[in-house]
């Protein structure tokens, strides 16, 4: 019996990736897709072969097993809890809420209707990412004594500045990755925060540069560059990097460094193009497998909270010109 | 013609000697060093007189100028007695071990009328001139955020000096400095500094810190030091403004690498890259301060700039131990 999935929302350009995922594996089946938009919703159906419904709630009465959630950051409450009282298990896009409020919220709701929430961290199938645990797991370098960390991109544009959409700017939208993947590594939570944060970068009133200073209880200290500080003109879009330094040498990893160089005359532009493993695939096709399975999911919304707290507590952190303890007092 | 006497016989005073041998205007005559033997070995490598009394070196053979080339403790005394003794003076980076080391410098040499000058060689790096000049010139736009790497292993040094925090600060203020001072000479003056590292942790032979400055302009700098990565030195930067980005990384700009199946003296299977350049920046560097002596003028490193640095290093040092940001040239 194949999983059978409904999809909310393509307002976050990551749905179409999610959605060519969902079609590309066999134990999962494409019900159909709903939007705040409905010609965007019908657009999406004829690409991806499926069906538009008028609703959210429409989508929600088919006989569905999950949903992916990938609206604005700020609607992932309304959708997912929505989609939880209809009795679906819902994969939601990071970062998993606006709020503590919100995504405690979530979490409850999801567990009283006993199904699932899984944060979209795909980071964590990253095949690279994996073999950089397994190193660390095996003790290769020894005992882990900091991490430098980047999720640097271009500036996504549309809803992502507003911030009554998005919650913030480039701190939210890239803390929580990094952030994630630290925890997981290290298996330790944040303990503190500190930020500098500006909108150099665009001179607009959302914030496009951060860079944070986060330690973790275990007393590992870490770094993350969170900014919008890719130009246009760059070849790729951005990157997810880790220099990990333990008692007996140091991991590097570069999650896209797998790519080859483009010199386009046609374009007259260079262009660094990916050829590693799709890890929204990799992800999705998890999910999926665990749903059908009755398995837990692997990254939970407890996970997309934890990564949450340390970007709003960064926010806090500069605001506050000081670094902020976590977990946040709400 | 400049003479000029070397104190020190490590490391950084071998290269400084070989560059004042190959100097039109400039000539290594003595060597000091209270180990005698490695005071007339280098001495005896660049045609100079090898001492283990400074003031007996005045005696013997009245040099001109006096370059400090000893761990940071003896920076000062060796300053003060040269300008006592009417000598032009340059020593090593970092300028003092606190402020008011650095501020008695000053006055000193100030009062004696000689030349002085702190040896922040990055701004000589070719790589460095010029991303400075590229910087200035507005290739980037407005600058935002500012990232830097710099390491590699721990340094050897006369009597494991470096290891003792005390003397040498630890990469904070040996190290790292480096980039402090570039920093400052591309950004202006810093406003706020928050760090994490390793120098009072009681790891043997293992240094590391995650730095970040918030400067009067808004620039936003994050500098990554490091004496624990033994893949070989590395050196990063990367400018990213709102017009553009410009980065740098060592290893991949080196024109010349050597893999040997038999290193020698060195471990076997070790590739080490070369980066030539028709003048190295050393020489530059002590031939810009020969050059100001001769044509009297001002060096283009001024005292004030080496005090700055150290100011930077010291809030660096003084965050880790208070675990909040510190105030600079308040």
């Amino acid at each position: 019996m194949p999983v059978k999935l409904g999809l909310m929302s393509f307002a976050h350009m990551h749905m179409g990736s999610y959605a060519s995922a969902v079609n590309q594996i066999p134990e999962a089946e494409m019900v159909g897709i709903a939007d705040h938009d409905l010609d965007r919703a019908k657009k999406m159906a004829e690409t991806f072969n499926s069906k538009a419904f008028v609703s959210y709630e429409e989508l929600l009465k088919q006989d569905i097993d999950a949903v992916i959630v990938a609206s604005e950051n700020i609607h992932h409450r309304e959708l997912t809890i929505m989609a939880a009282e209809a009795g679906k298990h819902v994969l939601c896009e990071k970062p998993i809420a606006t709020t503590i409020a919100d995504a405690q919220e979530m979490i409850d709701v999801c567990k009283r209707n006993n199904v699932q929430l899984m944060t979209a961290f795909p980071c964590r199938f990253s095949p690279a990412m994996v073999r950089v645990k397994e190193l660390v797991d095996a003790g290769t370098i020894g005992e882990i004594l900091a991490v430098k960390g980047t999720n640097q991109g271009r500036m996504p544009g549309g809803w992502f500045i507003q911030k009554d959409k998005s919650g913030g700017g480039a701190v939210i939208d890239h803390t929580v990755h990094v952030a994630d993947l630290m925890r997981w590594m290290l298996k330790s939570e944040a303990a503190e925060v500190y930020a500098e944060i500006s909108n150099a970068m665009h001179h607009e009133d959302y914030d496009d540069v951060g860079q944070l200073t986060i330690t973790f209880d275990n007393g590992v200290f870490t770094s993350l560059n969170t900014s919008w500080s890719r130009p246009k003109s760059f070849p790729t879009w951005g990157d997810v990097t880790m220099e990990i330094t333990g008692t007996n040498g140091v991991i590097s990893m570069d999650m896209f460094a797998q790519d080859m160089h483009l010199y386009s005359d046609k374009t007259m532009s260079t262009t660094w193009l990916g050829w590693g493993s799709n890890i929204d695939l990799l992800m999705v096709q998890d999910f999926v497998s665990r749903v059908a399975n009755g398995q837990p999911v692997s990254v939970t919304g407890e996970d997309g909270l934890r990564a949450l707290e340390v970007a709003l507590g960064a926010y806090r952190s500069f605001d506050l010109g000081e670094p902020v303890r976590l977990p946040l007092s709400t | 013609m400049q003479k000029v006497a070397i104190v020190g016989a490590g490391h950084m005073a071998k290269v400084h000697g070989a560059a004042y041998a190959k100097m039109a205007n400039a000539k290594p005559v003595a060597v000091v060093d209270i180990r005698k033997e490695a005071a007339d070995e280098l001495a005896a490598s660049i045609g100079a007189q090898g001492f283990t009394d400074f003031d007996a070196m005045l005696q013997a053979v009245d040099p001109d100028v006096i370059d400090v080339c000893t761990p940071t403790p003896f920076h000062k005394p060796y300053v003060l007695k040269a300008a006592e003794a009417g000598k032009h003076v340059i020593t090593e980076k970092p300028m003092g071990r606190s402020l008011d080391e650095c501020r008695e410098m000053i006055a000193t040499t100030d009062k004696a009328g000689v030349k002085f000058m702190v040896a922040h060689v990055l701004r000589f790096f070719p790589e460095f001139a010029a991303a400075k000049a590229q910087i200035d010139a507005g290739a980037v736009g407005k600058p935002a955020i500012v990232r830097t790497t710099r390491g590699g292993g721990f340094p050897t040094g006369s009597d494991d000096w470096y290891a003792n925090v005390e003397m040498s600060g630890g990469l904070i203020l040996d190290l790292i400095i480096h980039d402090f001072d570039w920093l400052r000479w591309c950004f202006g003056e810093a406003d706020r500094v928050y760090a994490k590292g390793l120098a009072h942790s009681r790891l043997d032979h293992i240094d590391y810190a995650l730095v970040t400055i918030r400067f009067k302009s808004g620039v936003i700098a994050h500098v990554e030091g490091t004496w624990a990565n033994p893949s070989g030195f590395t050196v990063k930067f990367e400018v990213a403004g709102d017009q553009g980005l410009l980065d740098f990384y060592n290893k991949e700009t080196a024109p010349v690498t050597v893999a040997q199946k038999d290193g020698g003296a060195k471990k076997a299977g070790v590739t080490i890259p070369e980066s030539p350049t028709a003048q190295n920046p050393y020489y530059l560097e002590l031939q810009h301060f020969i050059d100001c002596i001769e044509g009297d003028c001002a060096p283009s490193i001024t005292a004030e700039d080496g005090l700055r640095a150290v100011e930077i290093s010291l809030a660096a040092l003084e965050s880790l131990k208070t675990g909040k940001p510190v105030s600079v040239g308040a």
